[in-house]
């Protein structure tokens, strides 16, 4: 077990980490000449994000100078401060991680981030400078910056291009060399942590372990933790490309095992695997579970869809425990599910991923925070749905989610972030000037007003070398109201928000000019409105279209004819009815699009 | 009433915005096109029929002699005893004094000319081989020649105003136009004008008000708005269409031409060089509904008739009593949003509801 290496790589969002990933991988012929292709980012939408969304496992035998032959166990993670989550789980499963830097961008704050996490973790970090064959290459400020904003002696750093592959064959040495090997006693009884799992329709869940102690193989009867189910492993294996079947694991490494788990809520990531000999064994400490952050509304287009959409939500959940969900209904869009997730963009990635991988035809609203209501008789209640606040006069005072941010950006920009920061709400509780270009600036906001698009906003502002990162630290009291919407007289519970009183006004009129544009013209005039309790703050109408003819219809093309018709029905299937009106999907996120056209 | 509709797929040029099937003639293949309609014919032989239509494409295209070898040759199948309206499709380009007179001799009492506009910009804007002057021309042949005449009139022409509608529709009843059909331009995909939209293309509601103008102007000049794209004087109403939205039988002859014979909906393939190697090969079966579905269908045609619309008396002498009430609720509905008039059981589409009367045939068709 002394040549296991079980390692990962951390960085900031784009400093090059499935790239260096898939050099490792040619390196070591796991797979012969990758070009681009970003092998461990298998989602379609990784690809075509060019982001990594789920921590990727994989094996990779190493015959190293020494002459000795390595397995090194790489975890490939995501970099966006949305999926933290699954950074910090994938750290657990190792004892080593490359916190990789990119030569041109320097330090950012989720390098400074993922760097905590794997210093709490204890992992030994190896600090990698990658991209250092640019020639905007900045490799003496970032060792600069290691040392100074992390700690990190900067001789030991490693130089590489993973792009042309320079300094990665240096660089596995440098794993094989400072990793330290897995502490395991095989003798002991079986303890093994779920990293992560995922479904699959023939072999049911599937658990990706980590093996602290003991062994684990096919016959063996195994007790889950948390819950105490016992059941026989059917199949163990590691992580090649694909699932690669094996006898036996053992303790030091990292592969999955298979039980024919129907049932996916029995499987939860963070949960120990013990030996049911042995009862008693001490589960592993879990790692920090993330509270969901950022809820909305997940509901079928069409409403017999809900069962197909719970059973999609639950197999999703398998794969990607860090969303929450429960049932909700709205008079508007009728029976679906408040789901909760780590941010905006782990929200649109999880929506995205129930369309594409679950084939659910779905409408998303809103996104919005917890709030927390205290009422007049001094009851305290958090909703994380406008619609279900109570009336105005039912609330003494309502607490809105706040979070402390850093943000990293280069001295000129100072100006602009601070602009756009203070339009968001943001108060600056402090500045730090870690080198001659750069500056620290942090930040409380509101939760709300950074969710949805301020770190879009704060990179396109600092032209690409802004970076942010956060974390909730309580709640606070401020004026805010539920803004309602009404179309065609009728309120739809499903385009309600909170917002600031000042801004109120402003937001309602710009959504409802939104929604004009978006709800397609019907043959009766549709009057849009916003309010505040009663009161009307904002109002546009939608005028009543005035051609929708077959002007010829001849004996040659009856057929023809009705076939349009009908088509031109199946258009509005994909619309929901809401009274009389038939609103887009797209409606529901219109308050989005206004805040990305301000 | 059972019509006989023979598509004539020669066109010398095709227009920016037709989807219809057509081809550039070559004289070779007219000859051909000929036999092969006329053999086709001989395998409906017994048929009897009240209206005739030669359509296209450009039938004034056949020439005086292709055109009297075809007509005389389907007269020799069918007899043509009791024919009440005959009327053949002229483009003003090729409707010279000669073929008008070939046509009449032939048998034909009603032309309908390709007019589309008087406006020689809007003639252009979509491909028209057409000027204003062909096409007043053509009218005066037309009137010398035949009783009834009709024009098209498109509606929604790049450039087209409300002015330049009026001047055409004004000459045209000038001209003595009895019958006009005036359909709002439609951008089919596939289509010339689909690949390259002008930037003058009147909007939906620039189209809607286009309309109304012409609808304003035709009634005060006596003709009434009997069909959704259709104005007439009393009397010269096209027959031959009428069937169609009766829900009558025809029987269409030529490619890509359709028939409904048996409550059966057929059609020839659109494929020229197939249909004269094999005319009977390209006949494929589109639709065969069962009574309760055809009971829809028929409703919704009926409906387009805008004075006589849906009498359900009528309909329950063909149907099933269950059948006429699944119906009966969905037009009652309709009555209810306003979208359609009841008069005792005959139900007729309201007329500010013409220009938006695709959700009330979806409803008729889909419930």
């Amino acid at each position: 077990m002394n040549n296991i290496r079980n390692f990962c790589i951390i960085a900031h969002i784009d400093h090059g980490k499935s790239t260096l990933a898939d050099r490792i991988l040619e390196l070591t012929d796991v797979v012969h000449t990758t070009g681009n292709a970003q092998i461990l980012d298998s989602m379609d939408l990784e690809k075509e994000r060019g982001i990594t969304i789920k921590a990727s496992p994989v094996r990779i035998p190493y015959k190293a100078k020494n002459g000795q032959e390595y397995i090194l166990n790489l975890i490939d993670t995501p970099g966006h401060v949305d999926f933290n989550y699954e950074v910090s789980r994938s750290l657990k499963a190792c004892e080593g991680a490359l916190l990789l830097v990119d030569a041109t961008q320097g330090v950012e704050a989720q390098t400074i981030a993922n760097a905590y996490l794997a210093m709490d973790a204890d992992l030994h970090i190896i600090p990698v400078i990658n991209k250092i064959d640019l020639p905007n290459a900045m490799i003496d400020e970032c060792k600069i910056q290691m040392e100074d904003m992390l700690g990190l002696p900067s001789d030991d750093a490693m130089l590489v291009s993973a792009k042309d592959g320079t300094g990665v064959p240096e660089l596995l040495e440098e794993i094989v060399r400072k990793v330290p090997p897995p502490r395991i006693s095989e003798s002991a009884p079986l303890r093994c942590l779920i990293f992560d799992s995922h479904y699959d329709s023939y072999k049911g869940a599937i658990s990706h372990i980590r093996i602290f102690d003991g062994s684990i193989k096919p016959g063996d009867k195994i007790m889950l933790k948390s819950n105490s189910k016992i059941f026989e492993v059917e199949e163990v294996g590691y992580f090649g490309l694909r699932l690669i079947r094996c006898d036996e694991l053992k303790a030091g490494e990292v592969g999955y095992f298979a039980a024919i788990i129907r049932d996916t809520s029995d499987i939860h990531v963070g949960d120990t695997i013990i030996s049911p000999e042995f009862p008693d064994t001490m589960a592993i400490p879990g790692f920090r579970r993330m509270q969901p952050m950022v809820f909305c509304g997940v509901y079928p287009i069409s409403t017999n869809d809900y069962d197909k959409l719970r059973t999609a939500i639950e197999k999703y959940q398998l794969n990607d425990s860090s969303i929450v969900y429960e049932k909700e209904s709205s008079a508007a869009l009728g029976h679906g599910f408040r789901v909760g997730f780590l941010g905006m963009l782990h929200m649109e990635i999880v929506v995205e991923r129930l369309k594409r991988e679950f084939e659910q035809e779905i409408i998303a609203t809103m996104p919005t925070v917890v709030y927390k209501v205290i009422g007049t008789k001094g009851q305290e209640t958090y909703i994380d749905n406008p619609s279900k606040f109570p009336d105005p006069n039912e609330i003494e005072s309502i607490e809105e989610p706040i979070v402390k941010a850093q943000v990293i950006t280069q001295n000129d920009t100072i100006g602009p972030v601070m602009e756009l920061s203070q339009a968001r709400r943001g108060t600056m509780t402090g500045m730090e000037y870690p080198d001659q270009k750069r500056t620290i600036i942090h930040y409380e906001f509101p939760l709300a007003e950074i969710i949805t698009d301020y770190y879009d906003k704060l990179k396109s502002i600092t032209h690409g070398y802004g970076s942010l990162d956060y974390d909730f630290t309580g709640y606070r009291q401020d004026d805010l109201v539920k803004v309602d919407v009404l179309v065609n007289g009728d309120q739809v519970d499903a385009l309600s928000y909170i917002s600031h009183r000042d801004f109120a006004v402003q937001k309602g009129r710009s959504l409802i000019n939104k929604l004009r544009k978006l709800i397609p013209r019907q043959q009766f005039k549709i009057p849009l409105q916003a309010a505040i309790g009663g009161k009307i703050i904002a109002r546009e109408d939608i005028a009543a279209y005035r051609k929708d003819v077959l002007a010829k219809c001849y004996g040659g093309d009856v057929t023809r004819k009705k076939k349009l018709l009908e088509k031109q029905k199946e258009g509005k299937k994909r619309m929901k009815m809401v009274g009389a009106v038939e609103i887009p999907q797209e409606a529901f996120l219109s308050l989005l699009k206004v805040e990305e056209e301000e | 009433m059972t019509g006989l509709y023979v598509h004539v797929p020669f066109c010398a040029r095709k227009c920016d915005y037709c989807d219809f099937y057509s081809l550039a003639k070559s004289e070779g293949q007219i000859h051909d096109y000929v036999e092969a309609v006329l053999a086709e014919a001989k395998h409906y032989q017994g048929l009897n029929f009240d209206t005739i239509y030669f359509g296209g494409g450009t039938p004034s295209l056949l020439g005086p002699e292709n055109l009297e070898k075809l007509y005389s040759g389907l007269r020799k199948t069918f007899g043509f005893e009791k024919i009440l309206e005959a009327t053949i499709e002229t483009n003003p380009e090729s409707l010279t004094e000669q073929f008008a007179l070939s046509a009449r001799n032939c048998g034909f009492d009603r032309v309908s000319i390709g007019i589309q506009s008087l406006n020689d910009g809007e003639l252009q804007s979509v491909g028209r081989i057409h000027n204003s002057k062909k096409a007043i021309d053509a009218i005066s042949i037309a009137n010398r020649h035949f009783k009834r005449v009709s024009a098209d009139l498109i509606i929604g022409l790049p450039g087209q105003t409300k002015s330049s509608l009026l001047s055409t529709l004004s000459k045209f009843v000038e001209f003595g136009l009895k019958h006009i059909s005036a359909y709002c331009l439609l951008v089919e995909e596939g289509t010339k004008l689909h690949q390259n939209m002008p930037d003058n293309l009147p909007s939906d509601d620039e189209q809607a008000d286009l309309f109304e103008q012409c609808r304003d102007f035709l009634i005060s000049k006596n003709f009434r708005h009997y069909e959704i794209s259709n104005f007439a004087t009393s009397g010269e109403e096209s027959l031959h269409n009428i069937n169609y939205w009766e829900c009558g039988e025809y029987l269409g002859l030529g490619p890509g031409a359709s028939s409904h014979l048996d409550g059966i909906r057929f059609k020839n393939e659109e494929n020229l060089d197939k249909y004269i190697n094999n005319p009977i090969s390209c006949k494929f079966i589109e639709e065969e509904l069962a009574p309760e579905d055809k009971i829809f269908e028929e409703a919704m045609l009926n409906l387009r008739l805008l004075e006589n619309g849906t009498d359900l008396d009528l309909l329950s002498q063909k149907y099933k009593p269950e059948n006429i009430s699944r119906l009966q609720d969905r037009l009652d509905e309709l009555v209810q949003d306003d979208k359609l008039e009841k008069s005792g059981n005959v139900y007729t589409i309201n007329p500010s509801f013409v220009l938006v009367s695709n959700p009330i045939f979806s409803k008729i068709l889909n419930g």
